[in-house]
């Protein structure tokens, strides 16, 4: 994917800048580590702009918390494309599964102010659209686990190895403790997560029509603690987040005026359990004011 | 009700005179095995819904709307949820039940999505369970009381029990075959033949479809003057002049 620019003074200069830009983001980046006291952290980056691409500890292995369910999205528009699946179609909202485990029934602890409107839909249907609205921009894990049944576990592994997205692997549905105490956990990299948006951010994944669609909802992200906190108020991030306990990740597609996007995947996991933390966003920040350099603003 | 035209009655279709694609889903009169072992053969005969509105419109009880029972999720397969819609004769049966279920505790009983009628092609139709037989009923609230606890569940299951022999209510718990967030009712496997349909036909496609319009019951339907009885009962049997029309 690497551009091989011609030996112009030009480009001499653009890969001067880019190999100060990466050293630059290094000790930037080691110095946020040990300032918020990061025990894991993962990093992937790809400018779309610049072609600039840069990697810290990619393929290590995360908890992938809600960051999973951007596999979710993906395997819910690969059945809508393939015709399997159409989004208006109505899903009984019923607050019981099914352990992938050992097949033992188990409820997610939900409540209004966890869930709002779904919770209101309790009993009745809702949309696949909606669901996948709201699994997304709420990160409501009710939602998730609901789509997680229309499609099948099976089908979501299926999506990521189509598209050759290694470094996400999806088990289980959300609260399935029966499955989380026998070792069986979602997982995600900075490359896999990486890889996951490059394809929604080129229209690649399952078509133009499909990425569009996952773009949108992604926009309407409610929470922007994280990659969003360490931009200008004018950006727009197609993310999705994964916090629990010790961990604090985000992933997603930046959009400023007059420019490319940029994909940035940024997981972090703390020793002990983290309430606030702006490690996130100061990644953001960084790769931010980095690219901001290289391009003479 | 001042209704005096007539309604036309339902239509009831053979099930093997459907397009091939519907009878394949709906599966007339095959023997499918029910969690016990136990063989049934599946319905034959159906009211056909030419439409979304005449399913909101028909009651099949003063309280229960023909839609009431056609409620379903994905699950059921993308055919069967498309309008004309088919449901079992004994759907009848189950709604007389209800109603009497609804009568006794004075509230309006909810079905749950996927707790009417089934097909035999629905992903919950795993073993022959009398949703397919459109003889079962999930209860999943009744008045305002959402049905999600054992104390709820297990009081309503006895009302049943005491109302009549004829449901078998599903125990509280949370195995197979149990219930935690609603409540199962059913009546087994009843298939019925209406009186207008006639048996001496094959089991398999007619070049002449078969199927016939079931008749109004209640005279007012049918256009009858509707005019006040004879007094054949004492009045004090009966109550009120009201009780006429049970
Ligand atoms: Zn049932």
């Amino acid at each position: 994917m690497a551009k091989s620019p011609a030996q112009t003074p030009d480009a001499v200069d653009v890969r001067q800048s880019v190999a100060k830009a990466e050293q630059s983001l290094y000790a930037s980046v080691l110095a946020i580590r040990g300032r918020h006291e990061i025990e894991r952290l993962g990093i992937a980056f790809y400018d779309a702009e610049t072609t600039l691409q840069w990697s810290y500890n990619a393929d290590l292995a995360f908890h992938a918390a809600s960051t999973m369910k951007l596999a979710v999205l993906l395997a819910v528009f690969r059945q809508y494309t393939r015709g399997e699946l159409t989004l208006d179609e109505p899903v009984h909202v019923r607050n019981k599964f099914v352990s992938i485990y050992d097949r033992k029934p188990y409820m997610l602890d939900i409540n209004r102010d966890t869930e709002g409107e779904i919770y209101d839909h309790l009993g009745r249907t809702m949309s696949v659209k909606q669901l996948a609205y709201y699994m997304i921009t709420c990160s409501s894990n009710f939602a998730t686990n609901l789509l997680v049944d229309v499609v099948g576990v099976p089908v979501i592994q299926t999506a990521l190895d189509e598209l050759k997205i290694d470094g996400i692997r999806v088990l289980r549905g959300v609260e399935d403790h029966g499955a989380f105490e026998a070792g069986l956990n979602n997982e995600v990299t900075a490359n896999g997560l990486l890889k996951l948006l490059r394809l929604v951010a080129e229209g690649k994944a399952y078509g133009e029509e499909a990425s569009a669609q996952m773009r949108e909802i992604l926009l309407d992200q409610r929470y922007k603690s994280g990659i969003p906190a360490g931009l200008p108020q004018a950006a727009r991030v197609a993310h999705k987040t994964g916090n629990i306990s010790t961990v604090h990740h985000d992933a997603g597609i930046v959009y400023l005026e007059g420019r490319k996007p940029y994909v940035l995947v940024i997981l972090t996991q703390f020793s002990s359990e983290t309430g606030r933390t702006t490690a996130v966003a100061d990644v953001s920040r960084d790769i931010y004011e980095c690219l901001a350099g290289m391009n003479g603003g | 009700m001042a209704e005096t035209e007539t309604e036309s009655g339902l239509k009831i279709v053979d099930a093997f005179d459907l397009e091939p694609d519907l009878r394949a889903l709906l599966r007339p009169g095959e023997l499918v095995e029910g969690i016990g072992g136990q063989y049934h053969h599946l319905p034959r005969y159906f009211y056909e819904i030419p439409s979304h509105e005449a399913a909101r419109q028909i009651r099949v009880t003063p309280h229960f709307g023909l839609n009431e029972f056609l409620l379903v999720d994905l699950k059921e397969a993308a055919r069967i949820r498309a309008f004309p819609r088919y449901v079992p004769c004994a759907i009848r049966i189950l709604a007389f039940y209800l109603e009497r279920l609804r009568e006794a505790t004075g509230a309006p009983v909810h079905l749950a999505v996927n707790g009417g009628y089934r097909s035999p092609a629905h992903k919950l139709s795993v073993a022959a369970t009398p949703h397919m037989w459109a003889t079962a009923a999930d209860v999943y609230k009744i008045g305002t009381v959402v049905l999600r606890e054992r104390a709820s569940i297990e009081t309503y299951n006895r009302l049943i029990e005491d109302l009549t022999d004829d449901l078998y209510v599903m125990p509280y718990g949370h195995e197979i075959g149990k219930a935690d967030d609603h409540i199962h009712v059913d009546l087994g496997y009843v298939s019925i033949v209406p009186r207008e349909i006639s048996e001496d036909r094959l089991e398999g496609p007619q070049p002449r479809p078969r199927f016939a319009y079931e008749e109004r019951r209640r005279g007012d339907r049918r256009g009858w003057p509707r005019e006040p009885l004879p007094e054949v009962l004492p009045a004090a049997a009966h109550g009120s002049p009201s009780g006429h029309d049970k």
